[in-house]
């Protein structure tokens, strides 16, 4: 059960189980001392991750956003008071009136963003965000019998590992195995992944291996289980590392 | 100004307050939905919901229970792992939580600024001393969003060593952090899980 507690700290249970394991932690003592524990470590976990410097615009547009009025209501402070319907009246008087150059000057701050968007759009400058450096994403592209097929990869360069998510993969003829291969700009291909898809022709596969160094991915179909040491044809998909 | 002032200017309706917190955790906030979706637009909007989430239903957030940065982290995440996952919040499930990283600390700039640089070293410190594979179980369900099974399925093993491998990668983590004085022992006496008001728990899959 401890091991099923950690999962569930990291949000990781599937969703059957999820309930299961809350009622459980909630009824033992020593579960909740360990979820507490643990919930406490995942929550440190993002603090492992180095600052990124977002946008300059992003912090005008949270301030101009809170300008407008909150969707719920503030604290009641007068709580226990008695209040009568003209105090109510008063009340949302003022607040009407109060507010007004708050609307105002959300409405100008607002549209100033949207015409600043619009003309840094016009301009080519939206696609000036940074880049991040910790995290590459590139496509590859299938072709021939995999020719509907399609793949993520995220490259974690800090974690020296990257993921590939595949679409649409054909299902394979009994024996073989699709394997995943990492090809150098001298043209060395280095075997990165075995793998099956699932049924509907998805799969996750994550590839052990920093991904720096490499120019390209590429995919073709081999021999199970094992797949081979070097690709036995031209690759069936695709995509560039660069 | 601490995080227990700057949540009850929040909680007043003060607008320099969330300036004030977008300047204490916005880059790390960024960071973190950044490594989460890769994407710098998609991460910016998830930014600025989580901020705005935090904004709007400040009054109902505990201050004297609930780290402002922790909230607002943990929204972040599960806002871009459902962004990315293409799921909508109607999906998760709330779950109450209570402190985790002391909510309180050092009250001066310069003071909170050294205090959270050293936490956020020690975090590394801790997370690169874990063994590979208990540090990609960890990292695949926390920033991927990843199930326990799907993350067995891709690293090819029994779900029981999965499951093994996060528990005790969660332990190591904590012992490290608690040896350093970065988590609070826990007590029978805080609320424990279920009390206070605190970010969601990621749900849905």
């Amino acid at each position: 059960m401890e091991e099923s507690v950690a999962v569930w700290a990291l949000s990781a249970d599937e969703a059957d189980d999820g309930a299961f394991i809350r009622s459980h932690i909630q009824a033992c003592p020593s579960c909740h001392e360990l979820a507490d524990r643990l919930d406490r470590a995942v929550k440190a976990i993002p603090l492992a991750v180095d600052d990124v410097a977002p946008p300059a615009r992003l912090r005008g547009r949270i301030v101009a956003a809170a300008a407008l009025p909150r969707p719920t209501t503030a604290p009641d402070r007068t709580r226990g008071r008695r209040r009568t319907a003209e105090t109510y009246k008063r009340r949302f008087e003022w607040r009407v009136l109060e507010r007004i150059p708050a609307y105002a000057a959300a409405a100008a701050v607002v549209l100033a963003l949207v015409i600043g968007g619009v003309a840094g759009d016009l301009a080519g400058h939206r696609s000036a965000a940074p880049i991040p450096s910790q995290v590459a994403r590139f496509t590859l592209t299938g072709e021939g019998a995999l020719a509907g097929a399609t793949a993520k990869v995220i490259d974690l360069k800090t974690d020296r590992f990257g993921l590939v998510d595949f679409r649409g993969l054909p299902a394979l003829p009994p024996g073989k195995v699709y394997e995943l291969w990492l090809i150098t700009s001298s043209g060395r291909a280095d075997p990165a992944a075995v793998f099956v898809p699932d049924g509907n022709g998805t799969k996750v596969v994550i590839v052990n291996h920093p991904l720096g160094g490499y120019v390209t991915m590429a995919v073709t179909t081999e021999q199970g289980p094992d797949g081979s040491n070097i690709p036995s044809r031209l690759p069936q998909m695709s995509g560039s590392l660069a | 100004m601490s995080d227990t002032d700057l949540g009850a200017e929040l909680v007043a309706g003060n607008q320099d307050a969330l300036a004030e917190l977008y300047d204490r955790y916005g880059r790390l906030a960024y960071a973190v939905a950044l490594r989460i979706l890769g994407d710098p637009g998609r991460a910016e909007d998830v930014v600025q919901d989580a901020f705005l989430k935090l904004w709007n239903n400040a009054n109902q957030f505990d201050i004297e229970r609930g780290s402002l940065r922790t909230w607002l982290i943990t929204a972040v995440r599960n806002r871009s792992i459902d962004t990315m996952r293409g799921r909508g919040a109607h999906e998760r499930q709330e779950r109450e939580l209570k402190p985790e990283l002391r909510a309180t600390g050092p009250t001066s700039d310069p003071w909170r600024e050294v205090s959270l640089s050293l936490e956020r070293a020690a975090v590394r410190e801790a997370m690169d001393s874990l063994p590979r594979e208990q540090r990609q179980a960890v990292e695949l369900a926390y920033f991927g969003g990843f199930s326990q099974r799907e993350i067995a399925d891709m690293t090819a093993v029994p779900l029981s060593t999965v499951k093994g491998r996060m528990r005790i990668a969660l332990e190591k983590l904590s012992s490290y952090l608690t040896g350093r004085g970065l988590i609070d022992v826990p007590t029978r006496t805080d609320g424990g899980i279920g009390s206070g008001l605190g970010p969601e728990r990621r749900r849905g899959r």
